[in-house]
C-alpha cells in the first residue's frame, strides 16, 4: 500500500479550533469630528469675547453652531431640527442656552482629562456662557460679514460614493410607541476572495431614530440561524458571535449620532473574507409614527493588507453584578496588568441603563496613576467609542482598572424597573453590563517569537479565571492559547474544565476532539468529534477532524464519508477536498481521488497535498 | 377666573391685570386661533359644560412627536366627557404642513394654529408638548406636562410614573380640585418662537 501523506496536514489545517465570543472587534469610526469636514474650526474670537460687547449670532454664535452642531442638525442627520441659519437658531435659543447648560447638547459624556480624546465635543465654559448671553440680550442676528461659510450640508456618502454597497434585505418596521428596540441586520459579504477594508460607513437608516449602531464581524456566518427568515434580521441587545479562527484584527465599527467614518491609518486594515457576515446591532428609539428602519453599509477597499495588528482587551465583571434593590452606589471593580508593552488606541465603555459613574484608568509600574476615562454621568443612550488623540503607552506591568458605580433606586430614572427589583448580569436590557473594551497594539515584541497578542490573550484568560473559575470562555480561551503554543496536556485539560462547564457546546468537543487526536488518543478524540456532531450535525470542523481520525484508524471508508459531509458544510474547501482524495485513493478509487485533487486545485492552485498527491496519483497510474 | 392668578403677589400687579385681561373673556381666542382651513375658532364655544384640554405641540420637536400616541390614546379615553384639542403655536407651521403631521402620526384631534400665542397664554403653558386644562366652568384648572415620562431632553423613563394630565382631567370630571395645578414639561420652548 502506498504511503499517502494524509495525516500530514493535520497540523497545517486552520481549523482545529474555534475562538469563540472575542470577536466583538473594534474598529472606532465615531465622533462628530465636524474639524476634520473641512469646516472652520470655532473661531478662536469664540473665545475671547470683550466683556461687554453685545452677543450676536453672526459673528459668536454660528461659528460655535456650525462646528459643534450642525453636524447632526441638518437634513437627513440625526437632529431632529436643522441648526444651519440664523432662524434656525433663533427658533430654539433658550432652549440651546439650557441643554448646553446642562450639558446634555453636543453630546459628550466624558470629562476632561490629560489623555485627550479625537474630536473632542465638549463645549468651552465661554462658549456656553456666549449661548446664555445671546439668548438673554435678544438672539440678535448681528453683521452679516461677520458670518462664516454655511457649513457644508451632507449630502451621500461622507467618504464619496463607496467601492461596495450593502442594504439591508429587509427593512424593520419601528411601532410608534413602545420601549427602545435593539435590532440585528445581516449582511452577506459578496466577495470571492480576501479584501481588506480601510473604512466602512455605517447608514443606519433613518438617522433621527437609531441611537447607535455597531458592526460585529461574524467570520462564519454563525448569527444566520437566528433569522426567522433569510434576511429578517433578529432581535437582541449583546450579541455573541463564535469565531471559527485566531481572529484578533479587533475592529469594532460603531456608529452614533454625527459619525464621520474613520479612515484606518495604513497597515490596520480590516480583513474581510469570503462567506463572512457583517452584522449591524442598531439601538432603536420610537418616534411616535411608526417608521421603517432599512440600514445600508459602504465599504471602502485597500491594496494594503494589514500590517499592525491590534487587539482588544476586554476588562469586565459581570459576575460581581448582583445589584440589590435600592442600592443606590453600586461598585464593581476589575484590574488586569499587562504582559507586554501595548499602545492604547481606543476606549468603550459599555454598561446599561443602572450605570451612573464610569472610571477607567491606569496604574504605570512606578506607581503613577492616570485617567483613561471618566464619565460621571453615564447614559447608555450616548454610549461611543473613544478614541485618543496620540496612542497612549501603557509599557509591560501597567495595571488597567476599571471601577464602575451603578443605581439601582427609584431616583435613577432610567431604572428599568418600578419599584426596583435585583439585577444581575445579563445580555437583556434590562440586566445590567461592566464592560471595558481597550483597543490595544502590541509594541516593543520580538515578531520572532510569535504574536505577541498571545500572550495578552493568555494573560487575560487566567485573570479571568481568578475572578471567575467557573468562566467557559476563559477556560476555552485558554485551552487554545496551550494548543496553540503546543502545550497539548495543558489544552487538554482546560478543554476539559470548559466542558465540565458547558457540556454541549460542540465547538469545545470539536476543540478537545481535535487535541486529542494530534496526542495520538484517537479513539477517544473520535468520542468527543462525534458528540460534537450530534450537537450541530452540519459543524464543518467535526467532519473534517472527524475524517481525519478515522482516516488515522485506516477507516478510509467512514473518513471519506466524513469530509463529503464536511464539503457538503462548506463545499470551497480545499484542505477537505484534497483529503477526501486521499481517502479514495487509498481505498483504490483512482479516478475519483483524481477528480478530487484537481478540485482542491481549483480552489487552491499551490495546495502542496494536493499536488503531491495528484503528481503521485499520475505516476501510478500511467505506470499501469 | 383660576385661583392662581389672584395668588399672585401685588408686587406682580403687572402680570395679574395681564392674566386678569387674558382669562376676562375668551372673545380675545376667537381672534387668535384658527382651525386648519383658516377659520377663527373658539375652543371653548361648543364645549358648554364639558371640560376643555388643550395640547400643545410643535413639529420640530422631537419630544412632542414621541408623545403623539399618548395623545392620541388620552383623547379617545375621554373623548364623551372632554374636548381635545391640538395647538400648533408656531407661525412657521402652515395648515398643510401640519395636516400631513396628523396623518403620519395617527393623531385625529381637531387641529388649531395659534401663531399670535393667545392660546398660549391663556393656558399659561411654556413648552411643547404642555397642556392645559380647563373645567367644566372654563377655568384653567392644569397647565404643565403630560407625564414625567421625559426628565430631560433626550433622556426618558423606560415608562412614565406620574401621570399629571390623566389626573387633572379625572379630577376636572369628578369636580374635584387638581393636586398639582401646574408642573413644567420637558421640549422645546414656546417662547423661542415669538
Amino acid at each position: 500500500m502506498l504511503d499517502w501523506p494524509l495525516a500530514s496536514c493535520l497540523l497545517n489545517t486552520r481549523l482545529l479550533t474555534s475562538w469563540p465570543q472575542w470577536s466583538l472587534a473594534l474598529l472606532t469610526i465615531f465622533g462628530a469630528a465636524a474639524a476634520s469636514f473641512g469646516w472652520p474650526a470655532a473661531r478662536a474670537a469664540s473665545d475671547q469675547k470683550p466683556a461687554g460687547r453685545e452677543v450676536t449670532f453672526n459673528r459668536d454664535i454660528a461659528p460655535i453652531v456650525f462646528r459643534s452642531c450642525a453636524t447632526c442638525h441638518q437634513p437627513g442627520e440625526a437632529g431632529p431640527f436643522s441648526l444651519l441659519t440664523y432662524s434656525d437658531v433663533k427658533r430654539h435659543a433658550r432652549q440651546i442656552a439650557e441643554v448646553t447648560e446642562a450639558r446634555t447638547m453636543p453630546p459628550w459624556l466624558p470629562e476632561p482629562q490629560k489623555l485627550k480624546f479625537a474630536d473632542e465635543l465638549r463645549l468651552s465654559e465661554m462658549q456656553i456662557k456666549l449661548f446664555r448671553e445671546w439668548f438673554d440680550q435678544g438672539a440678535i442676528e448681528g453683521d452679516p460679514r461677520d458670518l462664516p461659510p454655511e457649513p457644508k450640508v451632507v449630502e451621500s456618502w461622507r467618504l464619496g460614493t463607496p467601492d461596495l454597497i450593502l442594504t439591508a434585505e429587509k427593512p424593520l418596521t419601528l411601532p410608534p410607541q413602545g420601549t427602545d428596540t435593539y435590532w440585528n441586520f445581516i449582511f452577506h459579504l459578496p466577495i470571492q476572495q480576501t479584501r481588506w477594508a480601510k473604512a466602512i460607513e455605517i447608514r443606519p437608516g433613518d438617522k433621527r431614530y437609531v441611537h447607535h449602531a455597531n458592526i460585529l464581524v461574524d467570520r462564519a456566518g454563525s448569527l444566520r440561524s437566528r433569522e426567522a427568515a433569510p434576511g429578517a434580521g433578529f432581535g437582541g441587545m449583546e450579541i455573541q458571535i463564535e469565531s471559527q479562527t485566531f481572529d484578533p484584527d479587533s475592529h469594532l465599527l460603531f456608529w452614533k449620532p454625527g459619525t464621520v467614518p474613520y479612515v484606518e491609518p495604513e497597515g490596520m486594515a480590516l480583513r474581510l473574507d469570503k462567506g463572512m457576515d457583517l452584522v449591524l446591532n442598531t439601538h432603536l428609539q420610537p418616534s411616535g409614527k411608526t417608521e421603517v428602519i432599512q440600514p445600508s453599509i459602504g465599504i471602502y477597499f485597500t491594496d494594503h493588507p494589514a500590517t499592525k495588528l491590534p487587539m482588544l482587551l476586554q476588562l469586565e465583571n459581570d459576575a460581581k453584578l448582583d445589584i440589590p434593590a435600592g442600592e443606590k452606589d453600586f461598585l464593581v471593580t476589575d484590574e488586569f496588568k499587562l504582559p507586554i508593552d501595548v499602545e492604547l488606541l481606543a476606549i468603550y465603555p459599555h454598561a446599561h441603563y443602572l450605570g451612573k459613574d464610569i472610571q477607567a484608568y491606569a496604574t504605570f509600574p512606578g506607581g503613577k496613576k492616570e485617567t483613561l476615562i471618566h464619565i460621571p454621568r453615564w447614559n447608555l443612550n450616548w454610549q461611543a467609542v473613544y478614541r485618543y488623540q496620540e496612542p497612549v503607552l501603557l509599557p509591560k506591568g501597567t495595571a488597567v482598572s476599571l471601577r464602575y458605580a451603578y443605581d439601582n433606586s427609584e431616583e435613577n430614572p432610567l431604572n428599568p424597573n418600578r419599584p426596583p427589583a435585583r439585577v444581575m448580569g445579563g445580555n437583556r436590557s434590562s440586566d445590567e453590563m461592566c464592560h471595558l473594551w481597550l483597543q490595544v497594539l502590541p509594541v516593543n515584541y520580538d515578531p520572532l517569537r510569535g504574536d505577541p497578542r498571545m500572550a495578552l490573550q493568555e494573560a487575560l484568560a487566567r485573570h479571568n479565571l481568578e475572578k471567575n473559575p467557573a468562566d467557559f470562555e476563559a477556560h476555552y480561551n485558554l485551552a487554545a492559547m496551550m494548543q496553540a503554543k503546543g502545550q497539548l496536556a495543558d489544552a487538554t485539560k482546560e478543554y476539559e474544565a470548559a466542558l465540565h462547564l458547558r457540556p454541549d457546546d460542540a465547538a469545545t468537543n470539536n476543540a478537545l476532539g481535535a487535541t486529542l487526536l494530534t496526542r495520538g488518543r484517537t479513539d477517544e478524540a473520535v468520542q468527543y468529534l462525534s458528540r460534537a456532531l450530534q450537537i450541530r450535525p452540519d459543524y464543518f470542523d467535526a467532519h473534517y477532524n472527524l475524517g481525519q481520525a478515522l482516516a488515522s484508524q485506516d477507516n478510509f471508508e467512514d473518513a471519506a464519508k466524513q469530509f463529503r459531509l464536511a464539503l457538503h458544510a462548506q463545499p470551497d474547501d480545499a484542505n477537505a477536498e484534497a483529503n477526501l482524495g486521499s481517502a479514495l485513493a487509498e481505498m483504490g478509487q483512482f479516478a475519483e481521488a483524481k477528480s478530487h485533487f484537481e478540485r482542491a486545485l481549483q480552489i487552491d492552485p499551490h495546495h502542496p497535498l494536493a499536488k503531491e498527491n495528484l503528481e503521485e496519483l499520475l505516476r501510478l497510474t500511467n505506470q499501469h | 377666573m383660576s385661583d392662581r392668578s389672584f395668588a399672585w403677589s401685588p408686587g406682580h400687579c403687572l402680570c395679574w391685570a395681564f392674566t386678569a385681561v387674558c382669562l376676562a373673556s375668551v372673545a380675545l381666542a376667537q381672534h387668535g386661533a384658527v382651525d386648519l382651513d383658516g377659520k377663527t375658532v373658539d375652543p371653548f364655544a361648543a364645549a358648554s359644560g364639558k371640560i376643555v384640554v388643550l395640547v400643545f405641540l410643535r413639529r420640530d420637536c422631537p419630544v412632542s412627536s414621541r408623545y403623539a400616541p399618548t395623545i392620541q390614546q388620552i383623547s379617545a379615553q375621554y373623548q364623551r366627557e372632554a374636548r381635545l384639542w391640538l395647538v400648533y403655536p408656531d407661525k412657521a407651521e402652515s395648515a398643510q404642513t401640519i395636516r400631513q403631521y396628523l396623518s403620519e402620526y395617527g393623531l385625529r384631534l381637531p387641529a388649531l394654529r395659534d401663531p399670535d400665542h393667545v392660546l398660549v397664554k391663556l393656558a399659561h403653558v411654556q413648552i411643547t408638548p404642555e397642556v392645559a386644562v380647563f373645567d367644566r366652568e372654563h377655568q384653567l384648572v392644569y397647565d404643565g406636562r403630560i407625564d414625567d415620562w421625559y426628565v430631560e431632553p433626550g433622556k426618558s423613563r423606560p415608562s412614565p410614573t406620574t401621570h399629571e394630565l390623566i389626573d387633572a382631567i379625572s379630577a376636572a370630571l369628578a369636580g374635584k380640585s387638581v393636586a398639582k395645578s401646574e408642573v413644567r414639561g420637558v421640549g422645546c420652548y414656546i417662547s423661542d418662537l415669538e
